[in-house]
Order: structure tokens, then sequence, then C-alpha cells
């Protein structure tokens, strides 16, 4: 989150001869980072990020005291005027007041660690004193009135957050904090009418009526109002988990729940409603009119940790003197304190930092940050040898080469998103069962993990119709094939489509696996439902299915909506890396002539089929091309050769002849 | 031919001759083999023995002058062939198809090859895992808000009794403990891989890429990350790049980082060279202005997260942090290449959009 707050009221608590720009340069090296720095007439306002861990920096007290520790790192003076955590105590309340109010209080120290609540009577709203309205417009909270400012002061001054309801419309004076019931309904100050989704931190008054909601924002039935008279302040503690949840699920995300969701410090209660009071009756007018009312059953305890100089020197890799690690500790608020065991330092940690700090790496990292990591060397650390196991070496190498070859033939590589819809499911004939799904998916698009790379690459045609003609995409990814009792089987698939014809698709597979070393694959007819059923055929090596290849089938086309025929091909990422070879099985080169030559026949039998049949039929043939086809003319080239001796055209011709006979 | 029409002929011939592979036919029919000259050397025998001498000198000549004939058209018609050639060199040659890699693949194999120079290993780990290991075992409590529905997608899946939930694991972090159980240590690891949150509007995609580092050993200290990821920027940004690491809070690492990289727009000044122009601005020409660089904050530009590996975190991986200690950082890949090259349309980057797609 980040906070805005102004230089002349960081001043009010800190003394310092840093420049702001200074501040911000500082600061952002070695604490919360001041994102930006405004001029506005004499005052300049920062923008500062607060991190999760130090909700306790959040306000202008917190900032000067990091002020307090940073500066005089870069030989700035800074200072605390005086530490308003000390100066605002219960004990300086004056108990002899008249109580003519009284307040009937019913909480839950689970809900609310720390309740505290005053009434003050005979209030006058009015605007605010300049300074205030000046300091909160800059820090971009709208200025209102002279109450509600008050709240919204406190809360930059101190980090925690208050509510002013109007006494008088607290029905019976009763405050009920309890757990919303599902379904509950309130009006909330900016007159949103909340759903409440259960569980969540409400107060009820006497007559049932829900008045606050917690920790979020109050209700509009018991706000303050032009003609509002008497008023209570509040000032809790809530559990920091509910507040988030019912501010993500209802949707009000207020600054108020952005500090209490980070868990807040009981223990800062006390000085806040000693303040908050305070800043009341000057600009308000009233006076407290019944008791200072603290529910607050388990304190937080001391809590100290132990540190040695070898501690910081082995993580932070300098050396820090120990009078140094004590002066930055002590400035950000840690009481040093000595140990019995004379090689270790006891630091005893704030009550804001006990959610933040609990081990000496916490303490480590406030010594290292304040030190500067600017002042830090940079080293490399020693080189060791970390075996890769090989399998894992082989998938990621040949997924460069394959990525880099399927890119040289002309192949674009495209990244879809693991989730996809029920519909694109649906569209390649598989069902939603089979497939994991997002118990909190954001979007329908975006539901299930997919088992297969085809319907993501049928959605990347489909959405690039108009844009290109000829498209040829490619994509290696897990697919997630869901098991009993166990993470889905994450399987690494390549898959390829083109919108140009069977033979290119085909063309690319058998290139790959040529570039890959894959010698001994065959190729077979498929019977894949999602192909067509003459268009497809499988990649077998050793009876083992490597992949399909064809065209989508018809009534897949049609129902994924696509104009034209395309070609879809998948192959098991895992097995292709297996059996890919860095080098071909090496040949010597022939020694003997060889004679080419070509025929034409027409014939039903297949080109596997016609190649399994010559091979077998003559001694001499070498290899065999696919020259062309036009209709049920196929032409071929016969190369035949002799391993021992030159032969002449008419032995080829007669081995040709030998093996005619048998393919016509 | 009689000897004295040689001569006369040859220049007829050579007249005629418009090209080189003429001229070699010239000069097998007049110096070849069986050519002319030949003949006539030959013939020598029915000569006279008186006039043999003469004859024979004669014919030597008559060759002399065929080759230097022949030598001279060769030049001619070598020089007219090098000029006559008239080509639009400005036409495109023979088209060779033009495929493209993923922006994501390209930036893996940077990156990778970065980190494997000083000795890191790529590994690969679930994408979908466990509570244990996207959670539990990274010094997350149970109600950390990282670990509720808005900042994680949950598969709807039976709870598993050790291990918890099952998750689209949300950084790639969840590789830190199973790596700490693969080799114990020392380790020197990377792990790239998809992750996943549910966030999808113009600045978030609800997938996208991390890469993590992870290196534990004995006497591992800050000085070793700082020295690790200014190695890191310097070389994939380039060696202007300066670094520098700011306080952050994540659970698990303690102390925590936040690392930024000098802008590469405004070079780290914070301020536009030429206002008007941003990409002007890139450049190293032109003046300081006053326009404060858009794309950075004062200089600096925040590359992602990293610290020292949290004990808690060491002793879930079985590793004792009273002997070992360790970094690691893990950062976008989305925002590294929007950094180094300027692709911010994240939108187009999981879309398949091939007018995007084929540009790389």
């Amino acid at each position: 989150m980040n906070i805005k707050i102004t230089h002349n009221w960081l001043l009010e608590y800190l003394e310092t001869d840093a420049t702001p720009y200074e501040i911000q340069k500082y600061l952002s090296l070695c604490g919360p980072s001041i994102e930006t720095i405004e001029k506005v007439g004499k005052d300049y306002v920062y923008d500062i990020e607060i991190t999760s861990n130090r909700i306790d920096s959040a306000s202008v007290f917190g900032i000067s005291q990091e002020c307090q520790a940073i500066l005089p790192m870069f030989g700035k003076k800074a200072k605390l005027k005086y530490n308003p955590l000390e100066k605002w105590s219960f004990k300086n309340l004056n108990s002899k007041n008249y109580h003519r109010s009284i307040l009937k209080i019913k909480t839950d120290p689970r809900l609310n660690p720390r309740f505290t609540a005053i009434v003050l009577s005979n209030i006058k709203i009015a605007p605010s004193p300049d300074f205030i309205k000046e300091r909160l417009t800059l820090s971009g909270v709208k200025s209102i009135n002279n109450v509600v400012d008050v709240s919204n002061y406190l809360m930059l001054t101190l980090g925690q957050p208050c509510h002013i309801f109007d006494y008088d419309k607290i029905f019976g004076s009763i405050m009920i904090v309890r757990e919303s019931r599902k379904g509950e309904k309130l009006i909330t100050l900016d007159e949103k009418i909340i759903t409440l989704p259960g569980g969540d931190i409400v107060i009820e008054d006497g007559e049932g009526k829900l008045i606050d909601l917690c920790g979020i924002m109050g209700g509009l039935n018991s706000a303050v109002s032009e003609k509002t008279k008497n008023i209570v302040l509040f000032l809790q503690i809530y559990d920091k988990a509910k507040i988030r949840k019912t501010s993500m699920i209802t949707g009000q995300r207020t600054v108020a729940s952005s500090y209490f969701e980070k868990g807040l410090d009981p223990e800062r209660v006390e000085p806040a409603f000693v303040y908050g009071l305070n800043l009341l009756e000057k600009f308000t007018g009233g006076k407290s009119s019944s008791p200072s009312y603290d529910i607050y059953p388990n304190p937080t305890r001391k809590k100290t940790i132990f540190l040695s100089i070898s501690d910081v020197d082995r993580i932070i890799g300098v050396r820090i003197s120990k009078e140094k690690i004590v002066h930055i500790l002590t400035s950000l608020g840690f009481n040093y304190q000595l140990s019995d065991d004379r090689a270790k330092m006891v630091f005893e940690i704030p009550s804001y930092r006990q959610d933040d700090i609990s081990i000496k790496e916490d303490l480590i990292e406030e010594i290292a940050r304040v030190y500067g990591y600017h002042n830090l060397p940079n080293n490399l650390q020693p080189q060791t040898y970390i075996a890769q196991p090989k399998e894992t070496e082989i998938l990621f190498e040949y997924q460069t080469k394959i990525k880099y070859f399927l890119k040289h033939l002309g192949l674009n590589e495209t990244m879809n998103y693991s989730m996809i819809s029920k519909e694109m499911i649906e569209n390649i004939g598989l069902t939603v069962n089979n497939h994991l799904s997002l118990s909190n998916s954001i979007s329908e698009d975006i539901k299930y993990l997919r088992t297969e790379i085809f319907s993501s690459l049928i959605k990347n045609i489909r959405d690039n119709a108009g844009k290109k003609s000829q498209l040829r995409l490619f994509e290696i990814a897990k697919t997630y094939l869901p098991r009993d009792n166990d993470l889905p089987d994450e399987k690494l698939k390549l898959a390829v489509v083109v919108n140009t014809s069977f033979s290119e698709l085909k063309g690319i597979v058998e290139s790959l696996f040529k570039e890959l070393n894959i010698e001994n694959s065959q190729v077979k007819n498929g019977d894949h439902y999602l192909l067509a059923k003459n268009l497809q055929g499988e990649i077998v090596i050793d009876d083992i299915k490597l992949g399909i290849f064809g065209q989508l089938n018809p009534k897949y086309q049609v129902k994924n909506n696509l104009k034209n025929e395309i070609f879809l091909a998948e192959i098991d990422f895992t097995s292709l890396a297996e059996k890919a070879k860095i080098m071909p099985k090496y040949k010597s080169i022939h020694r003997y002539a060889v004679i080419k030559l070509d025929l034409t026949l027409e014939t039903k039998k297949s080109y596997e089929n016609i190649k399994t049949i010559a091979f077998k039929t003559s001694k001499m043939l070498q290899n065999i091309e696919f020259i062309d086809k036009f209709k049920d003319k196929l032409t071929l080239r016969f190369y035949f050769s002799s391993n021992i001796q030159n032969i002449i055209e008419n032995q080829a011709k007669e081995e040709l002849k030998k093996i005619t006979l048998l393919i016509n | 031919m009689k000897v004295d029409d040689v001569l006369p002929n040859l220049n007829n011939e050579l007249k005629g001759t418009k090209t080189l592979n003429e001229l070699e036919n010239i000069i097998i029919k007049y110096l070849g083999r069986n050519g002319l000259i030949h003949d006539l050397l030959t013939k020598i025998k029915n000569i006279d023995i008186s006039q043999r001498k003469e004859y024979g000198q004669k014919i030597n000549n008559i060759k002399n002058s065929i080759n230097q004939l022949i030598e001279q058209k060769k030049t001619e018609l070598v020089n007219k062939k090098n000029e006559e050639t008239t080509v639009d060199i400005t036409l495109p040659g023979k088209r060779f198809p033009k495929g493209s890699l993923h922006v994501i693949t390209i930036a893996i194999e940077e990156i990778s090859k970065i980190f494997q120079k000083i000795g890191f290993i790529r590994m690969s780990y679930p994408e979908v895992d466990w509570d244990f290991f996207a959670f539990e075992t990274l010094n997350m409590p149970r109600n950390h808000p990282a670990r509720d529905d808005f900042e994680t997608s949950f598969i709807d899946y039976p709870e598993n009794k050790k291990w918890g939930k099952m998750v689209l694991t949300p950084h790639t972090s969840n590789g830190q403990v199973r790596e700490m159980w693969r080799v114990g240590a020392p380790i020197r690891m990377i792990n790239i891989a998809k992750c996943y949150r549910p966030n999808w509007d113009p600045t978030h995609t609800p997938m996208f890429f991390q890469f993590e580092g992870l290196c534990v050993d004995k006497g591992i200290n800050i000085t070793h990350l700082k020295g690790t990821l200014d190695y890191f920027a310097k070389e994939y940004f380039g060696p202007d790049c300066q670094t520098r690491l700011r306080p952050h809070h994540f659970q698990f690492t303690e102390p925590s980082f936040e690392m930024d990289i000098t802008c590469t727009v405004c070079k780290g000044t914070g301020y536009l060279r030429t206002p008007e122009v941003p990409e002007v601005a890139a450049g190293t020409s032109g003046v300081l202005s006053k326009t404060k660089c858009k794309v950075c904050k004062s200089g600096w530009l925040e590359l992602g997260g990293c610290g020292m590996v949290h004990p808690a975190v060491l002793k879930a991986g079985k590793i004792d942090p009273g002997i070992y200690t360790g970094w690691a950082f893990g950062f976008g890949i989305e925002r590294v290449i929007m950094i180094k090259y300027g692709i911010e349309d994240i939108r187009y980057y999981y879309n398949g959009d091939i007018r995007f797609l084929e540009q790389f």
C-alpha cells in the first residue's frame, strides 16, 4: 500500500537538516520507498510505498522514526522531537469528569482483541482548522468537518484507524461486536448496500440494527452529520484475516481496511486514543462524558532476541561494529539490554514490530538495510559443480533445437494459456470430467487445465482468420493429465497446426524426424476420432506410438466454426527427445557406380508397402525416392548399386523388372 | 585450309563471336587436339625438306598470333560480360520461409545461458503443485493473504492429508524445497516456469513466466546475491546497467529485497532528453530536459523480489540453517522483456495473434 504525507507534518515530529529530496533518496535506499515527491506551495508531498510487514511505519510518526535511524547514516542530523507513543497515555486523562453517558458493550476478544471507546458531548460540527484541512488535502484525503477530519488525521499521524459514531443514533447505547450471518444487509457511509457473506465482524445496537462494518466502513445509520451533538470515539483492533476476507468479498477496499488487514499493534491503541480525544476536545469543543472503555484481556507480552556479531557477519558478509548495531536498532525503537552472556546482545522488540520480528535474521535485516545495501560489495559466490539430471538436460536441449528447426521451416511459435474453457473442450469431443478445474476461476474462459494442445491451436487458427492467409503454428507445452490421489501427469507435448495442406504437415513431421536423426520411425494408418478418416496417420517406433497427424475431421471443423480445412499433429515430446540423436548413423561412402531408374505405375498399394516389397526383392536396391503422384499414377525413382563391383544398366533394369512384377 | 587463309579466317570468325562459349569452340577449332594448327603441322611431312624449317616457323608464328588474337577477344568478352549483366539489385531475392520463436523462448534462452556460465543448472518442477511446496514450506502462515482465493488459483481436487490443497503455482518458488530435497546442499539452480494468479486485466495475464534463482552453500551472504544479480543485469541489459537493492518484504526470504536497475529509457537520470519524442529520448544525444521520465520512478526500474533464504525454508528443505545459508530471487520474464525490448502489450503474449508472433 502507499501513503501520502507532507514534509511539514513530518517536521512536527522530526528535527532534521535533510532536504525533502535527500529524505526521498536515503529512505528509498534503506527503508520505505518514497516513490514520488511533489512540491505544493511551501510544503512537499511524499508518496510512500509501505510493505505489508511494516504497517507500523504507515504514518507520519512511523516515517519520522525511519528517518531518525536512516538519515544519520548519510551524515544528516535526525532526531525525534518527542515520542507520541510515550507522550499520550491513559494516565493523562482526567478521570474526574462527570459521567452522564454510558456505553453497554459486549465484545469477543477473538474478533476484537482490544476495544476502546469514549463518549464526547456537546460537540459543534464545523470546518477543521486550516492546517488540518491543508495536510489532509495534500495527503489525498477530502476534508469534511472537524469530527471526520480528526479520525483521518489521527490515522495518518499514528497509523491507527478510528471510527466516530453519532452517539444518539446508537439505540440503547448498546454496542455488540459479533460475527455477521450470511445475507445480513448494511448500508455503509458511501450509501452502498452491502450484503454480508457471513462471518464478518459487525456491530449491532440495542434494536438489532447493524451500525458498523468493522474495520472497513461505518454504517450510514450511525454516521456523524451536521446535526450531531454527541459522538463516540472508537478505536479497535480486529482479527486481520477476517477484515481482509470481508473487504475482498464485498469489494469495499477502504484505507482503514488496508491498515487493519495487515495486523495492527494493540499497544498503539492507547496513545492514539488519548491523542484522538485531545484533538476532538480541542477542535470540536466537546468534552468527554463517559468513562473511557478499554477491553483488552490479553495484553501483548514483551519479547527479546539474542544476537551475536558473528551472526550479523555471516549473513551480511561484512563486519559491522557492535556500537553501530546497537545504534541502528535503538534508533528504530528496539531496546538494547545487557546480557549475561557477554558474546551476545539482547534486544527487546517494540510491540509494533512483534508481528514482523521473531528471529535473529529479522534483526539482521534491520541492521543491514540501515547500514545500506549500497555499501556492500558485489561478489560472485565460489563456483561449484552441480549435476543436472541427464533427462532434464536432454529435454531443454531438444526444446531449443526443435524450436529453432521449426522456426527455420517457416513455422511460428505460439504460447497459449494452460487453462481453457468448457466450450473448447467440448468442441474437440472431450468432456470436462477428465480435466482438472480451478475452484476459484476468475473467468469461464480459463477454468480447465488442458490435456492436449489441439484445442488451443484450433482457437489460434480461428482467431487469426483474416489476419494472414497461410498459417503454420507450433507450441511446445505441458499438458495436465489428472491422476488419482496425486498431482497431474505434466506431459510435455509438441503440437503443430497448418491451414495449407496435408502434404505440408506431413513434410514438417518427416523433416523433424530426419533432423533429429530418428531412423526407425514408421507411419501407419491412424484411427483418431478427431482426424479425418482417410487423412491421418500415426508415427510409431518399435510399436510405441509417438504421435498423430492428419486433417481435422470435418465434423469438428464445422463444430469449431472453421471455414477451411486445417491439419494437426501432436507428438509426445519426452519420447521424441529420448529417441533423438545428435549424430545420424554413419554409412561409408559407396565406391561403386549407382544407377538411377524411374518408374511410373498405377497401383493400389501404399508407398510404405511398395518400399517393403522392393527392398525384400532386390539386394541391389539402395534407395527409393518419391517423385510425383498424379491421380493413380505414381512415379518413383530407384537407386541400384552393388557393394562389391560396378554394375551395368541392364543389371539394374533386370532388378527393377523383378520389383515391378510384385508391386503392380 | 591454306596456311595464309588461317589468320584472315580467324579474324572473320572472331568478329562474329559474341560469347565465351563461342570463343571456346573457336579455340578448339584452331588450337584443339584435332584443330587446324595440328592439321597444318602434320602436313609438314609433305613439304620439301629444305623448306620444312621455314614452314615450321611460319606455322609457329601463326599459332602465336592466334593465341594473341584469342586472348584479346577473351579479355574483350569477359569485360563485356562483366558489364552487360543488369539486374535491379533492389528487387527481393528468392524467398525462403521465415518462422518465429516466441519472445518468451528467446528470453528463456538468454537467461539460461547467463546463469549457465556461472554454474547454475536449469531445473523443471511441477506447475500444478501441493500447497506444501507452494506455501507451507516457504514460511507462509496458513492465513497469509497470498494463500487466499484472491491471490492463488486453486484446483478443485480433494485435499491431501500430507500435502494439503492442490494449486496452480503462483510463483516458481515451489521448486526451492523440491531442489533442496533432491540435492541437499550445495545448490546452484534456476527454475523457469509458467506461473498463475487470478488476475486478468490490461497489465496482468492469468498465466505468466517467472525465473527463479536459488543458491545454497556454506558462507553465502548478501554480497553474493548482490554480485550475482549485478552480473545478470549487466549481461542481460548491457554493461552500463546499474543495480541496487532496496528493503522489501517476502515471507520466504530474510532479509528481503527489491532489486532495481537503472531505467533503460532515461539511462537512470529520471529525466527525458527530448521531451516531445519519447523514442528519441532513449538515445544518448540531446540535452536533459525538465520532463520527468514516464517509464521509471526517478531513474530506477523495479525488477523483482529477492533475498536470503529464510531459515525456516532451509529447515523445511532438510538443510541445517546453522551450517548453510542461501539466496533466492524470482523475477517475471515478461517484465525483463518489457524493459529490454519495450514489448509492453502483455495481452498479445498469449493470445496467438500472428501479427505479434511472426515479428520475432
